[in-house]
């Protein structure tokens, strides 16, 4: 069972667009029965109401029944009790909304005083979740989930040229499980005026070099790439064909685990559901396992999954607990967790430093992969091309491509824990019916050789 | 028109009637202070049984009730919205909105929009589908892979059934409610070295010709075993209306909202022509073959609007708010208000035209036809440029005929560059779900040139 509630602002254009609270309550049942899955979800919470969903759950499993020759079989779990909070500083639902709107308005003033910006937008968003889950075998846990999240998007227009700076991350906002000391932290208004510089900047800079060369990406780009190349592969689902029709496969097969080259030695990936401030951060997942971390991807040698408990039987493993379902409503389904790019030793000084032609990449503006997550092409709001160790002039319409395991086997220096963050990706989509997750991805900058850039258009 | 008891029962829901809805909507109005006031109940049952190596893995139902209101007054405005069924909720959306509204600042309010007099009809909705069964669909999806299995193949996909009431009220006397199903079914179908794909989409569930679906997709992936790769470059193709469903997605997110052009970022030039005359997209609320619905979601009747006419760009949707900017009157295509967002388009149709699908691809002397792109993103939203890949099921073309079957490759094309250069278009056409799951009806397109990447 779960109810959440979600506050949402937004000021475009200096008006206050969207002043918002919603809240969602209701019940899932997810049942085996004739050895097949079914699941029910309701918003009714009366006594009759949740038996009704709970009748109905063993129906629509005796219905699977009808064409599976085989009973689910899923890997054995402790019953576990307990609750978990997430640790905050300042309770996001004790600040004013007047406060709120304060930083926004103060935000949209910054990024007005640039002349040649035609649209700007600024958002925040407050969510707090109170999870209950039981189980037949004896689990009741209790978990209260907030999460504090805001961002600026600023764009700029010519006859021929629309250019967007965001910040702190992309598509509106970055995102962490934390209180109200997060957006503190982002500092919008302290960024705002920059931002609208760096938009009209980009309608005049010259249209970015093409051929192969160094790539260096941002936190907030080598997050994605992280989330995209890895963390969607490594969901053993998807591996095992659950999302072929829709999501895709994997090109990580299992038996390429603990031998298959995924990477250099500099890269090391985990799924980390500990990890402070991270979205996908929780004391169990929504099977009652207990939150954990899995070594995805140790020095570059591919040595794990995110699993289920249906799953990790396949494996003859036990699940590592990432089932999580959006809302009461939508069945729990395997989804990252926190998937890091764990820091290394350099830094993004040195990195350019010792760059002889190449590109800084700061900002995801288009991103796509295929379906078993090998073929990518990534675009980024702002690029700065690296001369002999030196960051020259700004270009525009930056684009990146290549193949998965090659890219990160080129990757040749991470910066160091000074330099990583954990970012929040709020729009992860996945299963049908669709479900958005939000998920998190700690990263630094991190460095490739080898890789095909040229400009889009 | 009050709704029929599903005969039965599913161990579900019955579709709440007009009357409830309404009452339900009218409910949170009596609580609501204030200069205006906009209410919506919205009462929503899916079910959806998908299926992965030939078994049900997932198979799930959810029923709800969501309630919002919109509160305007001393021009100021605010949202709420509780979905849940708990005693009060009216009074907690009403109180929730009211809380939001104080504290908002003050603007230019968009007034609530008035009766427009037009009719809550016509409504994709279809009895067999608002009383479809977990274990009709469980047989739809045993029909499926029992034809895959005789092909030694299995099969993937998933078949839906969804029916949703809405009920939308202001304090200006507009009243609108209707009731819609949509049904859904995809099936994809894999062998050892290759897959292909089919869907259908329809209000009526028992008009979804699942044989007709499993044999598609299974031919598609019987021809696309062991396909070997080409060299990427430009290409003339064939496109399938479940590729061209996203170009029209894609064109429509970017460039035929109203709000895109007063943003300066429309791709669209009125009156310019920028397509191939063959190219006509209109959105039709009206269209048979799409999911009828007689109003948007501000309860404004939505008009059909010619976005493109003959190549030549046409018009813009519209919703309140940039209707008054642009002073012209809503489309009836506005999303929940406020947002920042826009209108858009959601009853899409390309106009089909005089070739079979075999005289297109017999015109092609060497190109690709492609089923299916997946994972479509905007590179260039001004240019309209895109990039994605191929999917289960992408063949050569040589000397007018389909031949041997070709690894899945990257695209990054300019859709309207693309649809310049239209050479043929198909009669037949094909209702799709676009990325934003809303139906977009095509044709099949024999287009002169397409950009592979890798």
């Amino acid at each position: 069972m779960i109810a959440r509630t979600v506050q949402h602002l937004v000021v475009k254009n200096g008006v206050v667009a969207t002043v918002s609270l919603s809240e969602d309550e209701g019940i899932g049942v997810r049942v085996i029965a004739s050895g097949a899955w079914g699941f029910a979800a309701t918003d009714r919470l009366d006594p009759q109401g949740v038996e009704d969903a709970a009748r109905r759950a063993v129906r629509i499993a005796r219905a699977s029944a009808r064409v599976n020759p085989q009973p689910v079989k899923l890997a054995p779990l402790a019953g576990a009790t307990g609750e978990y909070r997430t640790p905050i500083v300042r309770d996001p639902f004790a600040v004013s909304l007047d406060d709120k709107v304060d930083v926004l308005l103060r935000a949209d003033a910054g990024m007005a005083r640039v002349s040649g910006v035609t649209v700007r937008e600024s958002s925040l968003e407050f969510v707090r979740e109170e999870r209950f889950f039981a189980s037949s075998e004896g689990s009741r846990v209790a978990q209260t989930i907030i999460e504090s999240g805001g961002g600026m998007d600023v764009m700029a227009t010519s006859d021929n040229e629309v250019q967007t700076r965001s910040f702190p991350n992309s598509f509106g906002r970055h995102q962490l499980c934390a209180g109200w000391e997060a957006i503190e932290a982002f500092d919008l208004p302290g960024n705002a005026e920059r931002l609208g510089n760096e938009a009209v900047a980009l309608l005049t800079a010259e249209r970015c070099p093409a051929g192969v060369m160094t790539v260096i990406l941002d936190g907030t780009q080598a997050a994605l790439q992280v989330h995209e190349s890895c963390g969607h592969p490594t969901e053993l689902d998807r591996v095992l064909g659950s999302e072929a029709a829709f999501a895709g496969m994997s090109f990580l097969t299992p038996e390429l685990l603990g031998s298959f080259r995924y990477g250099s030695e500099m890269v090391t990936m985990t799924a980390d559901a500990t990890r402070e401030t991270g979205l996908g951060t929780f004391g169990w997942d929504d099977e009652g396992v207990p939150a954990q971390r899995t070594v995805l991807v140790d020095q570059g040698l591919f040595t794990g999954y995110m699993s289920s408990r249906e799953t990790a039987a396949v494996l003859g493993q036990e699940s590592n607990g990432t089932m999580r379902g959006d809302g009461w409503s939508r069945l729990p389904i395997i989804r990252m967790t926190n998937v890091n790019l764990e820091p290394g030793t350099s830094s993004l000084e040195q990195m350019i430093a010792t760059t002889e032609h190449g590109v800084y990449l700061e900002t995801n503006r288009s991103w796509s992969i295929d379906d078993v997550r090998l073929n990518f092409q990534f675009g980024t709001q702002n690029a700065w091309e690296i001369v002999n160790g030196e960051r020259t002039r700004l270009v525009r319409n930056a684009l990146y491509s290549g193949r998965t395991p090659e890219f990160w086997r080129s990757c040749d220096a991470v910066a160091g824990p000074s330099e990583w963050r954990m970012w929040g990706v709020v729009n992860c989509g996945k299963g049908q019916p669709t479900q958005l997750m939000h998920v998190g991805h700690g990263a630094a900058p991190c460095r490739f050789r080898d890789v095909r850039v040229e400009p889009a258009g | 028109m009050p709704l029929p008891r599903r005969p039965g029962g599913t161990g579900g829901v019955t579709p709440r009637s007009r009357d409830e809805l309404l009452s339900a909507a009218d409910a949170v109005l009596t609580h609501a202070t204030g200069d205006g006031a906009e209410a919506t109940a919205v009462a929503s049952e899916l079910e959806l049984t998908r299926y992965a190596a030939s078994i049900i893995h997932q198979n799930v139902a959810e029923t709800g009730l969501r309630l919002r209101a919109r509160l305007i007054a001393d021009n100021r405005v605010g949202v709420a919205e509780v979905r849940g069924e708990a005693s009060g909720s009216a009074a907690r959306v009403a109180a929730a909105a009211e809380d939001a509204r104080r504290l908002s600042a003050r603007e230019d309010v968009a007034p609530l929009p008035a009766p427009d007099g037009g009719d809550d009809a016509p409504v994709a909705f279809s009895e067999a589908t608002a009383a479809a069964s977990p274990e009709a669909r469980a047989d739809m999806v045993g029909a499926v892979t029992r034809l895959a299995a005789a092909q030694g193949l299995r099969a993937y996909g998933f078949v839906s059934t969804q029916t949703t009431g809405t009920a939308l009220v202001n304090t200006r006397g507009l009243r609108r409610a209707a009731t819609s199903t949509q049904a859904s079914m995809v099936a994809l179908v894999r062998g050892d070295n290759g897959s292909g794909y089919a869907a259908r989409h329809s209000p009526d569930v028992e008009s979804i010709d699942v044989e007709g679906l499993a044999t598609e997709a299974v031919d598609t992936c019987m021809r696309n075993q062991n396909a070997h790769s080409v060299e990427p470059g430009r290409f003339e193709v064939v496109l399938s209306p479940y590729a061209v469903a996203d170009l029209l997605g894609h064109l429509s997110w970017v460039g035929f909202s109203a709000l895109a052009k007063q943003e300066q970022r429309s791709f669209m030039r009125l009156g310019e022509k920028l397509m191939s005359d063959t190219v006509t997209i209109a959105d039709d609320c009206r269209e048979p073959q799409l999911f009828p619905y007689p109003f948007d979601d501000e309860g404004v009747s939505t008009r059909v609007v010619n976005l493109v006419d003959r190549g030549v760009c046409e018009s813009f949707v519209y919703d309140t708010p940039t209707a008054l900017r642009d002073g012209v009157e809503s489309t009836g295509h506005s999303l929940p208000q406020p947002n920042t967002w826009g209108p858009f388009p959601r009853h899409m149709h390309m106009a089909g035209g005089d070739r079979t699908v075999d005289e297109l691809v017999g015109a092609v002397k060497r190109g690709l036809y492609i089923t299916r792109f997946w994972y479509v993103r905007d590179v260039h939203p001004l240019r309209t440029i895109i990039t994605g890949m191929t999917r289960d099921g992408t063949f050569l073309i040589e000397d007018g005929k389909l031949s041997a079957p070709v690894n899945d490759l990257r695209f990054t094309q300019s859709i309207v560059d693309a649809l310049a250069d239209v050479r043929g278009v198909s009669r037949d056409r094909l209702l799709e779900l676009e990325e934003g799951e809303t139906g977009v009806l095509s044709p099949w397109l024999h287009l002169g040139h397409f950009a592979f990447t890798s």
